[in-house]
Parts: structure tokens; sequence; C-alpha cells
């Protein structure tokens, strides 16, 4: 109910470090855990049921998808409940305390402004602006000392535990005209330092800090920790309030003043007193928390599920970081929202946590609190609007509408997909963290706080300044909100901000200034057809609305004339190619905020959206042409292309070439180029894979043989017509068809859609035939028909999500290069990540590129083509490892703004963990250039850079990649010894593990002596992986291309 | 890596349990480490193959991937005339099947470490291969002989793929009438069976052993399951599934036992995740 602080986070910190050790050693048990069916015995299965039983049976039935669900959140309420230990403790701190307080010795009368009765030691914990009040204060001991809050109300939750103790100040301390000009808010504070004064000289008491409540600076707290081992387990937290009804409500009516201008500024004010809605709710919060508590333990003795459904509605919130901080929707908040909806009738009593969660949310995604007719005098003061059963306090002062929006959007999203069968409902809803840089598709942070000082002076904000205080950053935050929100318009579904921690400081040092606040971080949420677009249409010049138009846009706003004859206002942003367009709503908001200094946080920029788009025209003009090829003795019925690069997913698209013959050797008979032996490694010319369906008919074969050698002459038929009829060079295999074609190479396969079924039919000893499936049938199929349809599906999704190519380009690119492209393969990758897009709960599909690490969750492997070969759970969990490390480093360097924005640094594997390591010498790495760090010499390659690429010519070196074919080899060589890794994309070193079970000495069989050699004792034969000749091999197998083989373990010396 | 046994005498071949032969192998002459070849001679009791001839082939283990056949057989001419070198993944007996391939057709061979079967034309070279003293080694590139490997050998590779179409056209052709022929051997044999279960001009049919001559049976294994299929599914249209009173309290009973077996399904998945401390929200 009470917010927590930062440092309560950073005392989270040791805990967690200390409890992740059995974590971790459990886990390493768990995976022996397998679940077992249940056996349940025929007398148990069939007995006769009890009402009871019934009863139980159906609810789970009715009201759950199935009782897994409500399982599943007793097992959360559990773990985030108070054990009865912990209870036992903090109820024997706060007798301690308590006693403390009452103890408080009394003091000379002293005038307000005069500090000195306190020693120096302890600060009073308020920013003393303007310094002079009136007043004369004593400290006295309490009248009271009670418990509010979430602890006696039974719904105090882990993690960061925070009892509320209210100490009254005896009314002989206040006047009943202290509300007015901060003499209350200064006496509350004196007060606090006095005890904390009193408190310091304990020996009961463990640290203590101040604080202030939802960072508002009038109402400051003292933050109490237990001695010794507790000291971290939970957190006292002392408030200050008057007497009840010591002050009358009617006083902080929204529309009355309570702070003088004369006072607070020093001139006369002209215009009559402003009314200072802000500090009256915070002065009114005060009064008010005992009557809260009075009327939640009303509400909740009625309904018995009132404490877990708040439980669960906290967990929610605080899985969306929107339960602490400035204007928060804080567990307080939960509970009067929960309590709201009971005394309203709009839930039940009787009602399950499970359903108060959900109506909850609900009503939250359903109501609209930014606007309520009847409440329009709290309307004009705030924001949002919930006002408490009092009828005087608004309990949303301090939320801006934008909070409340994520909120509402959160609600409805989480309202979307807790029906969904598909989707585990319970993970997405409570246990899957949502923090803003991964939930947004831009981000950017305004740094320099203190320059919002003199935009509030800009924008004429002096009142609203007195009324928060002088809190000049959330003054001027809810206008630089609706700034954005108007430039952004329909760009953005939703615009969010970060919510300010509350600071906290120890009571020996003064409060901080606004301005030590951290950065302020805005999180947008694109519509991704709209927000890229470059023009910003106004309304037409003579309409009124024309003039607000200019004003917003300044100078950047012209007038043009359209297409449709119409002339308006417009703005024109630069956006020529894809990337730059995505980069228009940061022109927008840098153009509006040019007031502030302001940090923008870069986006990856994703160019290569033009490459893939100049290689599909290509390929359709291919296909086109195919089509209409004639001289073919049966007919194409379907073109289809099974290349990445088809889809837009290719990490680095083929970029038409044009080539340098003199580079090269020729091989006469076939009018091809050949590397030469001493040039370095010619440039690599990806194949790109398009399957030709030809048509069904009795002429077909019915033998895998004879089909293979059809094929091979359809090929050279193709071959033939493509040189007759259009002139491109082409070279026929006896399995595929290399075209080369505007300096880009097609490989045409040609493919028999019976095939497969003949490849998997046999006629066994007695003449049955027999179908039984086999590997070569599944590869085929994988080849012609599964992978074509992949690529067509994925390339409609990529019409639906323009930036899924990106993504999906970067994730491979971090797996290439954090060795992993072996494991998961290709189309893995895409697939990963369009099951991203596809079912995004509890995120919504990204509109941009940030999120892409996130593409390493586990997966299930038992059934899925694509995933059977590989990865292995090994190299799964590893991948899950690395990507959450890598998550952590780009989430960190996003978020903090003084570091230099470098990707790169998550796309660095680490070679540690490696055995052997072969460098490789770069001259002979054709994707030298497409490395994470290219190296600063580049070789010739035996590519022009000028000049446009042609059909025909020559046909060039296709598809020769030395370093994968030393992969091969050594893969085919060793592969039962060790694991091979390498970056795909221009990396120069292999690296080596060795599979430990090779390395167990088994006796001599002739199955198995690969590379080995044979130790002998007595009259047992033991073999051994000779590692020392292998490492020769190494070296011999790579002839030219390794340049040292760098043996890291010693793990062969036994 | 010790590839001398000090107990041995030098110029004495290496005999492990087993009854291999250990015969040292070196890439080149300067290479520091050696692989060990294992050789004995090629006894099978149940082969009868031609090609491998008991007394005269030679069983070698562990040749390294940069060792070609004729590499293979040039390293074995110093014990006596090599007749032919048979290189394979795993040992195992001859096997041959299927017409005559091309080798632009043949799938691409493994480059991984083989086993060799080497047929020499006298069998006093077994003898002699078997006797090879252990601390001379076999050295596979000599000036004589290099052997291409690492970027040369990728460039050789990538030449030799290169086929003339006219000559693949020619391979495809002569596979195809080779086929045909086949096609019309079958067809015609198969055309003489049917004829003589044709009824004679008296009326007399032939009835014959074997397969061929069963008419009734299907002749796929998924037409038998069809039609098994279709046996029991007309089997089960003609029971009444919830007549008679027993049989509406059995599906109650039926339908309690399911909601409580997964209930019970449920508590024990929930039990192993808690286990695994799924349920910590943060």
């Amino acid at each position: 109910m009470i917010p927590s602080d930062s440092s309560q986070k950073e005392d989270e910190a040791p805990i967690k470090a200390k409890r992740s050790k059995p974590e971790e050693e459990e886990e390493e048990k768990e995976e022996d855990v397998v679940f077992h069916p249940v056996k349940l015995s025929r007398s148990d299965l069939y007995r006769p049921p009890s009402a009871e039983e019934l009863n139980q049976l159906k609810e789970a039935e009715s009201l759950f998808h199935c009782s897994l669900l409500k399982m599943q959140m007793e097992e959360l309420l559990k773990e985030v409940a108070l054990s009865e230990r912990r209870k036992q403790r903090i109820d024997s701190f706060i007798l301690t305390v308590t006693e403390l307080l009452q103890a408080v010795p009394e003091s000379p009368e002293v005038e307000v402004s005069d500090l000195s009765w306190l020693s120096g030691a302890v600060k009073v914990p308020f920013l003393l602006v303007p310094k002079a009040t009136k007043g004369k204060f004593h400290m006295a001991p309490p009248a009271s000392v009670d418990l509010i809050g979430s602890y006696p109300l039974g719904t105090c939750t882990k993690p960061r535990i925070m009892v509320d103790l209210a100490v009254t100040i005896p009314a002989d301390v206040l006047h009943p005209k202290d509300v007015v000009n901060q003499r209350y808010p200064r006496k509350r504070a004196l007060y606090l330092a006095g005890m904390a004064e009193y408190l310091a000289s304990s020996s009961d008491i463990g640290t203590m800090r101040y604080s202030c409540l939802h960072g508002n600076r009038l109402r400051p707290v003292l933050l109490l920790t237990p001695p010794g081992k507790d000291s971290s387990s939970f957190t006292v937290c002392v408030h200050v309030c008057p007497p009840p009804g010591f002050f009358k409500p009617n006083r902080f009516h929204p529309q009355r003043n309570n702070i003088r201008t004369e006072w607070y500024t020093g001139l006369q004010s002209s215009l009559g007193e402003p009314p200072t809605p802000h500090y009256n709710s915070s002065v009114l919060g005060d009064l008010l928390p005992r009557a809260h508590l009075q009327f939640l333990s009303a509400v909740s003795s009625q309904c018995s599920a009132f404490a877990d459904g708040v439980a669960l509605l906290k967990v929610w919130l605080r899985q969306r970081e929107l339960d602490q901080g400035t204007g928060c929707f804080s567990g307080f908040l939960a509970s009067m929202l929960l309590a709201y909806l009971l005394t309203t009738h709009r839930i039940s009593n009787t009602m399950t946590a499970y359903q108060l969660l959900r109506n909850s949310l609900n009503f939250l995604a359903s109501t609209d609190l930014t606007v309520n007719p009847s409440l329009a005098e709290f309307h004009s003061a705030f924001q949002v609007v919930f006002v408490d059963p009092s009828g005087h306090l608004n309990m949303c002062a301090d939320m801006t509408a934008c909070t409340y929006k994520q909120l509402q959007h959160e609600a409805s999203v989480s309202m979307q997909f807790w029906d969904n069968p598909t989707v585990d409902g319970f993970h997405s809803l409570l246990m899957t963290p949502k923090p803003m840089i991964r939930t947004s598709d831009h981000v950017f942070q305004l740094c320099e706080l203190v320059k919002l000082q003199s935009s509030c002076k800009k924008l004429n904000l002096l009142s609203e300044l007195m009324d928060h205080s002088g809190n000049y950053v959330h003054t001027a935050l809810p206008f630089i909100l609706s700034l954005l929100q108007r430039g952004l318009g329909q760009r953005i579904h939703l615009l969010t901000h970060s919510l300010s921690p509350a600071p906290e400081w120890s009571v020996e040092s003064d409060a901080p200034k606004h301005k030590a606040q951290p950065p302020l971080s805005f999180g947008l949420l694109l519509r991704p057809e709209l927000a890229a677009s470059a023009l910003e249409r106004g309304p037409p010049a003579d309409s009124p609305k024309a003039a607000e138009f200019r004003q917003l846009w300044g100078s950047r706003s012209e007038l043009r004339r359209f297409q449709d004859g119409a002339i308006t206002e417009a703005v024109l942003w630069d956006g020529e190619s894809m990337c730059q367009k995505q980069l228009v709503p940061k022109q927008i908001i840098t153009h509006l905020l040019q007031l502030y200094v302001l940090h923008f946080i870069g986006i990856v920029p994703s160019t290569g959206e033009e490459e893939s788009l100049l290689v599909v025209q290509s390929y359709d003009d291919l296909s086109r042409k195919l089509w209409r090829l004639e001289g073919l003795p049966l007919s194409i019925t379907a073109v289809q292309g099974a290349h990445p690069a088809l889809r837009y997913t290719q990490v680095f698209p083929p970029v038409p070439l044009k080539l340098d013959y003199s580079f090269f050797d020729r091989e006469k008979t076939s009018r091809s180029l050949v590397p030469k032996e001493n040039k370095p490694c010619p440039a690599y010319i990806t194949p790109i894979t398009v399957i030709c369906h030809m048509e069904g008919s009795g002429k077909w074969p019915h033998d895998r043989l004879a089909i293979r050698h059809i094929r091979a002459a359809f090929n050279i038929r193709l071959g033939e017509l493509l040189k007759k009829h259009h002139n491109y060079t082409c070279r026929s295999c006896p399995t595929h068809l290399d075209v080369w074609k505007d300096g880009l190479v097609f490989r045409i396969q040609v493919a028999y859609h019976r095939e497969p079924q003949v490849l998997r039919e046999s006629v066994n000893a007695e003449g049955l035939l027999v179908v039984r499936d086999n590997e070569e049938a599944q590869a085929l199929e994988m080849e012609t028909i599964h992978k074509p349809l992949l690529t067509s599906t994925l390339h409609g999704l990529q019409q639906q999500h323009p930036c899924f190519g990106a993504v999906c380009r970067l994730a491979k690119r971090w797996l290439g290069a954090q060795l992993f492209s072996d494991d998961i393969t290709e189309d893995t990758a895409d697939l990963l990540v369009a099951s991203l897009f596809l079912q995004p709960a509890p995120f919504t599909p990204p509109g941009e590129s940030l999120p892409v690490m996130f593409i390493a969750t586990p997966k299930d492997k038992t059934l899925s083509m694509w995933t059977k070969r590989a990865p292995s759970v090994q190299m799964l969990q590893r991948v899950v490892m690395l990507a959450a490390e890598s998550l952590k480093v780009l989430e960190h360097q996003l978020m903090d703004g003084s570091q230099i924005q470098d990707v790169r640094v998550v796309m660095r594997p680490p070679l540690d963990a490696y055995d052997v390591l072969i460098h490789l010498y770069p001259k002979q790495v054709p994707l030298l250039s497409q490395a994470v760090d290219p190296p600063a010499v580049t070789f010739s390659r035996g590519v022009m850079t000028s000049g446009v690429a042609l059909s025909g010519g020559v046909m060039p070196v296709i598809d020769y990649n030395p370093v994968s074919l030393y992969l091969a080899e050594l893969q085919e060589a060793f592969g039962d010894l060790a694991l091979f890794f390498c970056d795909p994309y221009g990396g120069t070193v292999i690296a080596v593990l060795w599979k430990p079970k090779a390395f167990i000495p088994v006796p001599f069989k002739t199955s198995q002596v690969s590379a080995r050699r044979v130790e002998v004792t007595g009259e047992e034969a033991n073999t051994f992986p000779n590692v020392e000749a292998i490492l020769e091999d190494f070296r011999v197998m790579g002839k030219d291309m390794v340049k040292s083989v760098e043996a890291r373990t010693e793990k062969w010396s036994f | 890596m010790a590839p001398s046994k000090k107990k041995h005498a030098s110029s004495q071949p290496c005999i492990i349990p087993g009854g291999f032969t250990v015969l040292p192998l070196q890439f080149s002459s300067d290479s520091v480490a050696q692989h060990s070849l294992y050789v004995k001679e090629h006894r099978v009791r149940a082969e009868r193959s031609s090609h491998r001839p008991l007394d005269r082939t030679l069983f070698v283990l562990n040749i390294p991937p940069y060792c070609s056949e004729d590499v293979v057989k040039d390293l074995f001419s110093q014990f006596g005339c090599v007749e032919s070198v048979e290189l394979r993944d795993h040992p195992g007996t001859f096997w041959e099947s299927g017409p005559r391939l091309s080798k632009v057709f043949k799938p691409v061979a493994k480059q991984g470490f083989k086993v060799g079967y080497i047929v020499f034309q006298n069998s006093s070279s077994i003898t002699a291969a078997k006797s090879h003293p252990h601390d001379v080694p076999l050295v596979v590139c000599t000036e004589q002989r290099p052997v291409r490997t690492g970027v040369q050998k990728w460039i050789q590779q990538y030449r030799q793929s290169f086929i003339n179409p006219d000559k693949l056209q020619q391979i495809v052709d002569s596979f195809m009438t080779d086929y045909d022929k086949r096609k019309e051997e079958d067809a015609e044999r198969q055309r003489k069976e049917i004829e003589q279960q044709q009824e004679d001009e008296e009326g007399w049919v032939k009835v014959t052993r074997g397969p061929k001559g069963t008419k009734a049976r299907p002749h796929s294994e998924a037409a038998n399951k069809r039609t098994l299929h279709k046996e029991f599914r007309k089997k089960k249209r003609k029971e009444l599934m919830n007549f008679y009173t027993w049989q509406h309290r059995n599906t109650q009973k039926e339908h309690i036992a399911e909601l409580r077996k997964k209930f019970e399904e449920d508590k024990q998945r929930i039990a192993l995740l808690r286990a695994q401390r799924k349920f910590r929200p943060y």
C-alpha cells in the first residue's frame, strides 16, 4: 500500500544473491525429476463422489480453463504471502519502535524556521523554499502510534515488505491555520526529524533513512529497518499525521487556495489566488489513512477472497512496473479499487480471488477515469480522478493521463489473451515481467532535468509550480506529454513514461534537489502502418485550425498543394529510405522538444529492406520467364522461392555483383570462372534457391533413380531454353540448375510432387507394397514442399508486420555471432521470431526491432520438424543463458544514456569455454566484411565497384566458401569427437569443443577406432583420441587457410 | 602420443591384442604427429564374395580423410602389387545393388576416417604388410606423390564439379534406355504370367504357387489397413451406446473418473513446478 523505495531494491539484491545458489543446485537436480503420469487405482477413480468433491470438480471445470490455472494462482499466492515467522518478527519490532516513539522527550517551543534545537547530526527532510514561515514548533511525545496500510489489512506481500506506522502529532504542536503556506508540512517534517534524532541513539534500530511517499516532497517518511541480520527482511515506514479531524476537509477542495502567491513568490498577485489542488490533496492524504483502513477492513471482512485478490492485482501491477514511483497505481489504490467494486456491487462478496482479478482488470479496461462529467470540479484540477469514500480526496492526484491509458492498455491486452486457450495465460498474466524497454517500440530519455525549470517559465506554469511546491519535473511532465501526444497523433497507439522513483536519502544529509532524480524515459508504441509516413497533412489553409497547426509545428509547417487539389498546411519529414522513415517519430520528437536538451536512444537502424526488395523483384522476373518458357516436355505448375532472401529474412541480402574477370582462372569447356590459388578467396555468391514444380504425368517413371535422371534432363533443357530466349548464363548439374541473372545467382531445383512418395514405397518379400517413412523422403519434402511454404507464409507475415524481416535478421546475426547458427538453423530462428509476432502475449506485436533478443525462449522440441535435428538440450540451455545475459547488457546500455550505444557488445561471443581455437587467414574468409568487428584491411575479391550488374557473360564462382567447406570436412571427420562452432558471417575463428564422452577410454573395437590410438595394458587394448594427430590434421585439412591452431586446455592429457 | 612401444626391439612389427598390426602413418615427412593404421588379413566366415578373396585381402582401419583410394593403393604398393582398393565408412559385407550409376549421380561420399579392403595380387603381400616395422611410418604426401588438401583441394573440387551438358545428357540418355529396357523385360514377364493363368481353349486354368496369382488380396499395406478400418467402423455403427440405464450410468461414472484423473494430474504438475520454484513472480 505504501510505496516501496529504491534502496529497498538494493537491499533485495544480496538476498537474491544468497538464494540463487541453492536454486541453481536445485535446478540441476530437477532434471532428474521427471513427470510421471498419475496412477490412480481403479477403486479411487470409480468410488462414489461426495457432494463437496463434485462441487470442487465442477468449479474447476466451469470457472477456469482447467484446474491447473486455479492451482497455479494458489501457488503464486503462497509465494507472495508473509510467513508466520516473519509476521512475529515484524510484530515484535513494531512493539519496540512504538515504545521508543512514545518516549520522545519534550523540547522548548521555538519558531518554525529556527532549527537550532536539532543537533547537526540529523537534517530536516524538506526543501525549505521559500525559507521563512510563521508559526511555533516544539517536540512532544506522539498522541498515538498506530499501524495503518497493508500490514494490518493482511494485503502485505513479498518482496519489499513495507509496514506502515502512523504517528499522530499532538494537537498542541499544530494550529488550525497551519494548512496555509506549507506550515503544516514543515512542522510534519520537523517532527519527523525530531523523532529521527531521538531514534538515532537507540540500538534497537538497524538503519534509518528518509524517503517520501510516492515521491511527494511534502510528505516525507522515515524508513526503519530492524538491527542485525533481519535488516533486509522488512522495512517500517513511519508517517506523521495530524490528529483525526484536526483540519476541516472542505478547506481542501480542489478549487481552494492554500498557498499565497505573495508568500511563495514575494510578489503581489494581481489576478487573485490560483487554486492549489495538488497541495491540498497531499495534506488531505495525511488526514485520512485511519478512515481508509477502517473502510477497507470493513470491506475485507465481508469478502473472504479480498486479500488474495489484492495480492494478485499487486503482482500484476508490479510485473508491469506500474506500482511504484510518482503517480503510480499503488497497492493502496488496488485495494481501494477492489473495495469500490465490492461496495458498488459490481462484484459479489462470494467471488474467488481469480474472479476479483478478472473483474478489476475488466473494470480498468472498460472505464475511463480521465473523464467523468459528474466530477467536473475534480477533473478541472486533475487528469485522473478516483475519489475516496469520504468524497474529498482524489487518490489519483499525481497520476498522468498517459499512465492511466497505459494501465488501461495493459488491462485490455491481459483480458484478450486470458481467454486464449493457446497462450499460457498464467505466465503472461502474472509471471512475465514487462519493463518499458521491452514493451515499447521506441524509447527516449530526457536527461538534465534541471532545464525543465526554465521550460516551466517558458510555458507559463508559475501557479502550477507553486501548487507542486516547486517540483518542476512533475509540473512540466503533463505538458510535455500532451505536446508529444498532439505531435505524434495517429502514429502511435500509446505514449508511456517512466514513473520517477521516490528518492531515498540518509538522515544525516539534506533532502536531494529536484534535479537529482534519474532521467525520465518515454516509451512509444507505434502504429506500424502510420508511424513511418513522412508527411504530416494538416488542416486546409483557410480553416481556423490551421493557425493551431502552424503554432504546433512552427517553422516546419508549410503550405502545400496536393494531387486532389487541396491546399493544406503540411509538414514533410526526411524519409527517403525505409531506414530513415523509421526515424520519423524521432524527428518529430526532437523537433517538438527543441527547447530541451534531449538524449535520444538510437534505434538500431535496420537497413537492407531495399536490397531484399531488389532480390525479390529479380526473382519475380525469373519466375515469370520460367512460366512462359515453351518447348519443355512437361509444363511448369508452380515456381516457389525457398530462400530466406525471398522472405526478407536473409541477414545480409545478396547484392548484385559485377565481376573483374582478370581475378579468376577460366574453365574453358564450360565457360566458367574458377578461383585462383594464390589470390584471396573470391567474393561469396549465394545461390538463391527456387523450386520449380513440374506437372505430374504418366511419363514420369516410378523409380527413384530414374526420376533423378529425368530431373537432370530437365535441368539441361531448362538451361538451354533460358540461354536461347533470354541469354542467361546457366550451369546445369545433375541436382540443380544455376542461373546467373542481374548479378545474382538463382539455383533452380526441379521437383516432382510424387517423388517423396516413390522414395517411401518399397516392395517387400511377399510382393506387398509397403510405405515406410525414411530420412531421404523427409529431406526431399523439406526441400520442395515445406521450405517454399514457409517462405511464402513468412513473406505474408512480412507484409503484415513490416519490421518482421529486420527482427529476424538481427536475431540471426546474434545467433551467428554467438556461434549458434549450426544449432538453431535459419528456418528455426525465423519461426521463433514469427511466433513472437503471432503470439505476443503479454506484449503487443513489436513495431520496431528492439525486443529482438527475446527470441531465445525455450520451446517444445517434441514434434516440430524444423528442430528435430538441433538444437540439443545443452545447446538450448546455453543459448537461453547467453540470450538472458545479452538482454541484460542491451537493456542496461539502452537505459543508461551515458554509455556509448554499441549493440555489438552482445555480438561478441565468449571464447573461453572452448578447448581449441582454429584461427583462419582473413584472406580466405569471403564474408569477412560482414564480421561484427570488420578488420581494417580489406582484400580485393574480384568484384568491380562501379558499373551495373548484367546477365549473361561468363559463369561466376558460385557457392564457393572455403570456410564452410572446411567446417563440413571437420564435422565429417571428427564429428563424434568434437563440436565445431563458427560465425558464418565473417568469423575468422573456429571454436572447437571436445565431447567429454569421446575421451573415456574404450576397448578396441573395429567400429570405433577413427582418429584414435591404442594403448596396451596386459591383454587389454584401449583406445583414446589421438589428439596430437588430430590437431595436425586440423592444419593439414585446412592448408593455406588455417593460420594457427591454438590448444587452450589440456583436457586430453590424462 | 607414444607411437613406439619400448619393450619391442626396433624394426619389429607392433601387434596389439585382437591380431591387428599397427602401421604408423604421417601426412608428410616433416609432420610431428602420427596416426596409426590397424591392419589384419580379411577373414569373415559368412562372406563368399569374389570382390574380397579371403587369402589376398587386407583389412585396414582408421584411414585419414585425406587418403583417397589412389593414395592408399600407392601407399600399399610397397608390400606388393595391389589389385584393388575399396574404402568404406564402416566395416561390413560387400553390397552392391541396382543398376550401375555414373559418378555424377552417386551420392556424395562422407569425408571421414575410413576402413579399407585392399586386395593384393599375391597373398604374400599380406604377410609383408603385417610385418612392417612400427617405427617406419608411411608417408602420405611426398614429392613424387603430392596430395592436395585445403584451399588447393577445394579449388580442384570446384573445377571438377563442372560437367558438360552434352555429356550429362548422354549419361541420362544411356541410363534411361537401360531403364526402359528393364521395364520392358518386366512387363514382358508379367504378361507371360498373366497369360499362363488365362483359360486355354479347353477351359483349363493353370494354377501356380507364388505371390502373383492371388487376386483377392490387396496389393499394398495401406489398402489392407483401409479394409480393416472400414469393417471396424461398420461394426461400431451398429452398436447403441446410450440406450440402457446401466450404459448411461457408466458414462457418468467415466466422466467423473476423467475429471478426477485430470485434477490429480494437474496437482502433480503443480507439485513439480513448485519443486522447480516456478511460482516466484519476481
